[in-house]
This record gives structure tokens, sequence and C-alpha cells, in this order.
């Protein structure tokens, strides 16, 4: 049956992928390391490979499949292929959070860094807001919501430069360094307060693979076949959301993972959600852990933000996707 | 929900907006079996109709019921096992194959916590497949078929959802003669089933006469007439109805309404 076997032939080169990403990335760096050295014994080398390097790969595996998974549920939601955390003003809403939190020099909210906390509290405010707004037209349905989105990030950036403006040269220069997104200074507390939004969002998105499936047909033979739109868009934007306010916490906004993994996923996996999102999640992954080695090596041993990188490559993408038959 | 009531009632059913109505107020009864086509020039609330029937649309007075038991009680998945919509339209690009396309039409049987559905599941798609007769195309990609075998494809999917109310919005439009035809014989042997209550808007008067053992007029939201399809098909009804001349044409011992395009 077509549809039990296509797909099946990629997922174990990704699971290899992402494995790969998870042992190779760490021994890669200003300063390479030997893997024997690592569990022979050498303490320095112990250290940058289990303290320094290891968290970070693994943030970067969470983060960029938790930024696939929430990239190709928006899609698939709006039926738009443009849509993702920053087209749909999530990352933005984040983005606010955190500068307001740098502009009034908060420091810490519940045990958290404040500029994370603020950044959480952003991307969820920021999806509600558009939910709110589509939803105060009858009706609202994926392009309603994706122009809400849009008002909201263009709403959003406006009030982050005034914010800016009206800032110190000190505060503007820790914002706009945040506003790069980036994975350095991180460990395992990073790694840990990530993953169970990460579990829990991407276990939601499984669970309502089919409504998802069926959205490919359209809103209206979707709930004509019983699914209810509105409980459906709340669960996926809300778990979605949440897991990517949560990662934009801890690694800033970093764009166009989500934009570019699920469609070149779909190439190869096919348009059943069973089979895409944990292809999403490991492609994603492993994808985000390659453009933050790039990014630590590039000017090494000063490293780049690794959303300078994954924008680099999100620009000339979009061109590919206007000028292939990709548009919807 | 007992036998004894209609498969579909309508109540004085109004459906208003931006302080328009655009239909109703309206009554109709559909028994098991049946085969209702609704027609009525552009504008006239067909697709309302159909989509407040079709459970997608709540009307803005009056009630819909299904074997007697209000819509509004009803949870919409389990409004799903009885009631199957072919929307008229549908996105430009769907990239499933035929069997995954018909395959969504079980969505209100699957399980959640299942990962593949049962063989029932696929039993009931291979009967829909071979009902519709596109058996053949079951792996094709939908973007890749014509516009007749994607309607097929629909009809198919509405089927494999095993309700006992088909909805079906201008069914023949876009197809080829030949289409035209399958798709004629298709209703012809729903309806010899009785097993559907099939509900179905065309401008199609002749497969409306062929098919339909009611016809329901429709114009500005009202019901101009509702009877047998001898007494709605008749010219005076329909130059009512469309505004423009029509004859009978004898085809065999039935009567066959024509557009009069000479004057």
């Amino acid at each position: 049956m077509s549809r039990e076997s296509r797909g099946l032939g990629i997922l174990p080169w990704l699971v290899a992928g992402w494995l790969a990403a998870l042992l190779l990335a760490p021994l890669v760096g200003s300063h390479s390391l030997d893997p024997t050295a690592v569990f022979g014994g050498d303490a320095t080398t112990a250290t940058i490979f289990w303290q320094l390097r290891l968290p970070r790969v693994l943030l970067a595996l969470l983060a960029g499949g938790a930024l696939s998974v929430a990239g190709l549920s928006y899609q698939t939601l709006f039926r738009n292929d443009l849509a993702e955390p920053y087209t749909l003003g999530v990352a933005v809403g984040a983005a606010l959070g955190a500068v307001l939190a740098i502009r009034f020099g908060l420091q810490e909210v519940l045990g958290l860094p404040a500029v994370g906390a603020a950044s959480f509290v952003g991307a969820l405010a920021a999806s509600s807001v558009v939910y709110g707004l589509a939803h105060r037209r009858r009706g609202g349905g994926g392009s309603t919501l994706l122009l809400a989105g849009i008002a909201v990030s263009l709403s959003a950036t406006a009030v982050i430069l005034f914010v800016q403006y009206s800032s110190d040269s000190t505060q503007t220069y820790r914002m706009v360094r945040w506003t790069m997104g980036g994975l350095a200074v991180v460990g395992y507390r990073e790694v840990l307060w990530l993953l169970p939004w990460v579990v829990a969002g991407c276990g939601l998105l499984v669970t309502l693979r089919r409504e998802l499936n069926l959205l490919l047909t359209g809103e209206e033979l979707a709930a004509s076949r019983g699914v209810d739109l509105g409980r459906l868009q709340r669960w996926v934007l809300g778990g979605a959301s949440a897991m990517v306010g949560a990662l934009v916490a801890v690694a800033g906004p970093i764009g166009f993972v989500g934009l570019m993994v699920p469609h070149i996923l779909r190439r190869w996996v096919g348009h059943d959600h069973l089979r895409l999102i944990p292809a999403c999640w490991l492609a994603g992954g492993a994808f985000l852990v390659v453009c933050d080695t790039a990014a630590r090596l590039v000017l090494a041993p000063a490293e780049l933000p690794v959303g300078i990188v994954t924008a680099l490559l999100g620009g000339p993408f979009f061109l590919w996707l206007i000028f292939t038959d990709r548009g919807r | 929900m007992t036998p004894a009531q209609p498969l579909l009632a309508c109540r004085a059913v109004e459906w208003q907006t931006g302080g328009r109505r655009i239909l109703g107020p309206l009554d109709l009864e559909l028994t098991a079996g049946e085969t209702l086509a609704v027609i009525g020039p552009n504008g006239a609330g067909k697709t309302t109709l159909l989509r407040l029937v079709a459970g997608l649309l709540e009307p803005t007075a009056g009630e819909v019921r299904l074997r007697g038991e209000p819509y509004p009680s009803i949870p919409r998945r389990r409004l799903a096992h009885h009631v199957a919509y072919v929307p008229q339209i549908r996105p430009a690009r769907v990239p499933l194959s035929v069997e995954e396309v018909v395959l969504q039409g079980r969505f209100p049987h699957l399980s959640r916590w299942r990962l593949a559905p049962s063989e029932a599941d696929f039993a009931a798609v291979r009967e829909a497949l071979a009902v519709v007769g596109i058996a053949d195309l079951r792996h094709r990609r939908l973007d890749e078929l014509s516009g007749g075998e994607r309607q097929a494809a629909y009809v198919a999917a509405a089927l494999a959802q095993e309700g006992e109310l088909l909805i079906l919005d201008e069914p023949t439009t876009h197809l080829d003669p030949r289409h035209q035809r399958g798709l004629s014989e298709l209703l012809l042997r729903l309806g010899r089933r009785r097993r559907h209550g099939v509900l179905a808007a065309t401008h199609d008067l002749h497969l409306a006469s062929r098919v339909a053992d009611r016809v329901l007029a429709l114009r500005d939201g009202r019901i101009l007439a509702l009877g047998s399809t001898e007494e709605v098909l008749r010219p005076g009804v329909l130059e009512d109805l469309f505004d423009t001349p029509f004859r009978l044409l004898a085809e065999g011992r039935r009567q066959v309404p024509v557009l009069e395009l000479e004057p």
C-alpha cells in the first residue's frame, strides 16, 4: 500500500543523521576534540565535551525539532506554505517580551531569567491575540489567522523599534544581540527546561495527526467528517506556540528552520503527518546542529549567532519556493 | 432515534447573514432511501441549505433534526457517522492519493490511539472505490486526475463514511458527458439500494428528472415548489423558477425539460 510504504525508506536515514549530529558535532569546533581523549580521562577535553558542547548540541536538536514541527503544524493548519513561528507573530511576540524585560532591567521571574520568562509570555500572548483577532470575524479560516499573524507581527515590530530607540546603547546592544537568536552560554538547565515542552507539544500534535491530514482536503470537508475546527485550531496553535515560546525563551528567535525543513521533508516523506511529524523533528534537529556548528566555525575562535546562519539560508530558500511550483 | 422519524427534518429553518435572509423559513423532510434534487437559479440558497443540513452552518432560526434528534445535541463526530457531504468547492491542490482521500472518509470511525486504520476501514474503502468504479485509480495522485475522476474520488470518500444521508453539491458540474452519465448511473444505483437518503443540488435538470424521487425548487431562499419530478419539472414551474422558457422533450416514456434556446 503506497500509504504504508512511502516515506518509511527515509526514516532510518533521518535517525542516523540525527545520531551523527549528536555524536559528531560536539567534537567539532574552534578546538577539535579527539573522541578517545573524551572518554580516556583527559579532564579538559571531557569538560569541553560534556559541559560546553554536548548541552549546546542537545539544545539545538530539541530547538530545531520543535521549530520544524511547529512550522509544519502551522503550515497545515493555515494551509499556507509561508506559515511558521516568524510569520505568525509568535516569534515577534516573544522578542517583544524579551526587549521589554531588557528595557526595564528585570533580572529574574520565578527563578527563571527574566528575559526568557518574558519572551515565553510574549509568544503565548501573541498567539492568543492572533487567534482572538481571527475569531472576531465569524468563521475565521486559515487565511484570516495568517493575516492576523502578520498584523500582530508588524505592530509588535513597531513597538520593539520604539523600545530600542528609547533605550541606552548597552540595552540596545543586548536587545539586538538577543533578537539574532543563539545557542551560546547554554547548560543542561536550559535543556531540561525545554525538554518537557517539546515532548508535550510534539506528543499533542501526533495525536492530532489525522485531523491535520484531513485539513489537506479543506476545512469544509474536514468539518463534515467530524473535525471540530475551532478546537483543532486552539490545540494546534496552543501546543505549537507553547513549544516555540519555551524554546525562544532559551535560544531567542531562530527563523526559517520551521519554514525550510517541513517543505523539504514533504517531498521525501509525503503528506501523512504520522510520518511527517517525527521526520521533521529528526531533520529539524540535525539541521539546526549543522547550522550551529557552522556558526561556531565560520569566525572561530569567535562565533556567529545561529539565527544569522539560518536567515542566510532562508532568503535563497524563499526564492526557491517562489520559482518552483511549491506555492499552493 | 426511532425508525419512525424521517431521516432528515428541517423545521422553519432560516439562515441570515449581514441582516439579509439567504434561506427560509423552510420546512423539509427526507426519508431513508429517497433522493431529493434541489434546483434553482444561482443565489437561490441551494448551497446554504446543503451546508445547514450537513451541519456546517447553524440555522439562525428553526432547527434541523436527524431521525428526530436536533443537530446541536449531536456531537460533530457522531453526526459524521450519519451525514456525508461532497462540497462543490475544494482545494485546487491536494497532495494525496485517491486511496488516501477515500480513507479520509473513515475518519469518524477511527480511534485516535490506533496508529493504523483497521481491516474494516480498508474494506469500506475498497467497497466505496468499487461502487464508484475507480478501483484502478486508487494509487494515483488526486492532482493528476481529471475533474470527473476527482469528483468520483470525493463521492467514494463520502460513501466510505457509511452515513445514511449523502449530500452532494452540484455533482455534475465540470463533468464531460461520459462522466455525467457515470455519476447519474451511480446515483441510480445508490437509490436502488435504498440505504442512503440523497440530497443533491444541481443545475442539471436531466439528471434531476432521471435520478430524483422528488424535486425541491428554491428561489430567493424560499420553496417555490416541492413534489414529484413530474410535478416540479414542468415548463410552467421552471419558467417561474428561472425566468426563461422551457419545453418538454419526450425521452422514451418520460418527459425531460429542456431549455428553449430559440425564441
